[in-house]
């Protein structure tokens, strides 16, 4: 299995009138191929704009936008925008949004919009496009009677089914799903994780799955990032993460997560994250963080390799 | 046995959602014959997926709607069909916390007049003992220093901070009832916690009946005794909270199950069972059960006739055929 993608030191900063905010700040990972890497964090912990950051789909108040993203080799973020345009969005790299379901065309049918892509990118005919959808859409579940249906006459589940196939059909290496069933009942959800596994293992393909629901999380990744205030504060294989995480944010998030089949005692998270214009000095995590120490408060936690793979930005965890 | 606090029989609320000049009208059975009772200091989770009636249910329990038929029966007085003016004593009785807590809040008022309105309302003290209870409310969920956040405005709170304010304003006039619709659904994970764990406490402090409507079946184990679960208007299965949950006994009850994961690095080898399709419409309902036409045990008269609520015993109670004497 090689490496499908590094990210090294990406940052993403935002010009706003109060200031310069901190949305993604030299986060650093690596993604190995057909592997699902999960990010998780509470609502503003620049999860969503990492994902921005990587398929490059930026809004106009960029500040900063730099770091170098390693995709099968090359470093996509040295292209110039029409190359990647045209050789890595939706190519390479395809999304799906936060409520993307809300946001197809309600007068466009659905088997039209999901061949779209293929008549961008590979300048394939409308007719040989449909036909593509068609299959696309069997393959999320959807009978392909659909492809001539309008939006409107698609259940919530069915729409989101349809929106997968948008960002499956040009066949890429890597899928970023941004809370991909958060509008969607519990059974539904379940469905599309089923079918999320079953794309999975038929194309051998990479997801980035952004939740901020840490039980979903676990439905499908095979590494879990956590994000806190801009960074990636661990990383950590799947085995490791869901039973003991090392970061004191990380243990806290576990300890808040209610379990269905076990008792345990629910813990809170005491105080609310920063501000990403103007975050704590030293560590993010110590205002809140119970173990906090005089160096958390001055210093930045260097990112530390517990080994395997697993990366922690903790000071508990510096040898000195 | 002691008297239950309230007491809803055959309850049925529906829309009608069409009508011609000749025409039969068409209605959209959202709440259709559920009977349930609420015993005084008891917190009961209504758990149902989006469409399933369970907003609508809470509702038309306040009054908010006017039932259709049944009847609603509160510390033993049937308010199915009082008049406003004579619901007045009930709106003191009984309280909403809605899922919204930015929408539930008037902007222009500062937290101190939005608590003290309904005091103004109910006629309750004068300026003096007003004060008194506002502070403590606001100290019981823990917006202190209270002289700070009384003159602050909705805006300038967290969606946590205002829903404690919601929550504050739900039980200021000391009400025997609260109907909280999905409180935290809105909020972050880490919130969510806080709020709910807060919510109990005040629920058991105070003995307070408490009905939590919610989509989530992982937090009702730890914030109520009872869980009643609801589908496309029918209630389901009805039984305490750890029996349903480690011994859940409809097919639809199982597959709500089936469907929630526990943080567990196995789940992404495995594939859920889980039953296809999606609700189904409430305007046509299938005829029988309405959970047939996705339940992998269905049987002929599962698609026929309705079922009716079976007693397991214990409390337990399921509204299925397979557990039928016949």
């Amino acid at each position: 299995m090689g490496v499908l993608m590094e990210v090294r030191g990406l940052r993403l900063y935002y010009s706003t009138r109060k200031g310069v905010v901190k949305a993604v700040d030299n986060v650093s990972f690596q993604l190995m191929e057909g592997e699902t890497l999960a990010v998780v964090g509470e609502s503003g912990c620049g999860k969503s704009s990492m994902a921005k950051a990587i398929i490059r789909l930026l809004p106009r108040n960029v500040h900063t936008y730099d770091g170098s993203i390693i995709f099968e080799g090359r470093d996509i973020m040295k292209l110039d925008e029409e190359t990647f345009r045209r050789e890595v969005r939706w190519r390479k790299i395809s999304m799906v949004f936060q409520g993307a379901m809300n946001s197809l065309n309600p007068v466009l049918k659905v088997g039209f919009q999901v061949g779209e892509p293929l008549m961008i990118y590979d300048g394939l005919s409308k007719e040989e496009a449909i036909a593509r959808a068609r299959k696309m859409l069997r393959m999320v579940g959807i009978h392909e009677a659909f492809a001539d249906r309008y939006p409107f006459e698609l259940s919530g589940g069915m729409k989101q089914r349809a929106v997968i196939a948008m960002a499956l059909i040009t066949n890429p290496r890597l899928v970023i799903l941004d809370e991909p069933t958060s509008a969607l009942d519990v059974i539904t959800q379940a469905n599309i994780m089923n079918m999320l596994k079953r794309v999975r293992d038929e194309y051998g393909l990479s997801y980035i799955f952004i939740t901020h629901d840490i039980a979903l999380s676990s439905e499908l990744a095979d590494k879990v990032a956590v994000m806190y205030a801009g960074q990636i504060v661990e990383v950590a294989d799947a085995e490791i993460f869901y039973r003991e995480p090392s970061h004191p944010y990380a243990q806290k998030l576990m300890a808040s997560v209610p379990t269905l089949r076990t008792d345990k005692k629910l813990e809170f998270i005491p105080g609310a994250p920063p501000s990403l214009l103007e975050p704590p000095p030293g560590c993010r995590f110590h205002p809140r963080c119970p173990y906090a120490m005089d160096i958390c408060r001055r210093e930045e936690p260097p990112v530390i390799d517990l080994g395997g793979g697993h990366k922690v930005k903790c000071w508990l965890y510096a040898k000195r | 046995m002691a008297e239950p606090l309230l007491r809803v029989e055959n309850l049925c609320k529906w829309f009608e959602v069409r009508r011609g000049l000749f025409s039969k009208p068409l209605y959209l059975k959202a709440v259709d014959n559920v009977s349930f009772e609420l015993m005084r200091g008891e917190a009961v989770s209504l758990v149902g997926e989006s469409g399933s009636g369970k907003t609508t249910l809470g509702r038309t329990i306040l009054r908010l709607l006017e039932p259709t038929k049944g009847r609603i029966i509160f510390d033993g007085k049937d308010i199915t069909h009082l008049r406003p003016k004579e619901l007045m004593w009930y709106r003191r009785e009984a309280s909403l916390v809605q899922q919204d807590p930015y929408g539930a809040l008037p902007s222009f008022m500062n937290i101190y007049r939005i608590l003290e309105e309904p005091l103004l309302i109910h006629k309750v003290g004068d300026r003096e003992e007003r004060r008194e209870r506002i502070f403590k409310a606001l100290e019981e969920v823990r917006l202190t220093p209270v002289e700070d956040f009384a003159f602050k405005y909705p805006h300038m709170l967290s969606g946590g901070q205002l829903q404690r304010v919601a929550i504050a304003r739900a039980l200021i006039l000391r009400p025997k009832l609260v109907i909280a619709d999905e409180p935290v659904s809105m909020l972050d994970a880490s919130v969510r916690i806080e709020i709910l764990t807060l919510m109990r406490e005040l629920q058991e402090k105070r003995r307070i009946s408490f009905i939590y409507i919610t989509h989530d079946l992982s937090t009702t184990r730890y914030f109520s005794e009872w869980i009643y679960i609801m589908y496309a208007g029918h209630l389901m299965e009805i039984a305490p909270t750890k029996e349903l949950i480690s011994n859940p006994q409809h097919p639809y009850t199982q597959a709500l199950l089936a469907a929630i994961p526990d943080p567990d690095p196995e789940n992404r080898k495995r594939f859920r069972k889980v039953p296809p399709g999606e609700p189904p419409s409430l305007i046509n309902p299938p005829p029988g059960c309405r959970f047939h036409p996705r339940c992998p045990y269905a049987m002929d008269i599962c698609r026929r006739e309705e079922p009716p609520m079976i007693d397991l015993g214990g409390g337990h109670r399921v509204k299925c055929w397979l557990y039928a004497k016949r």
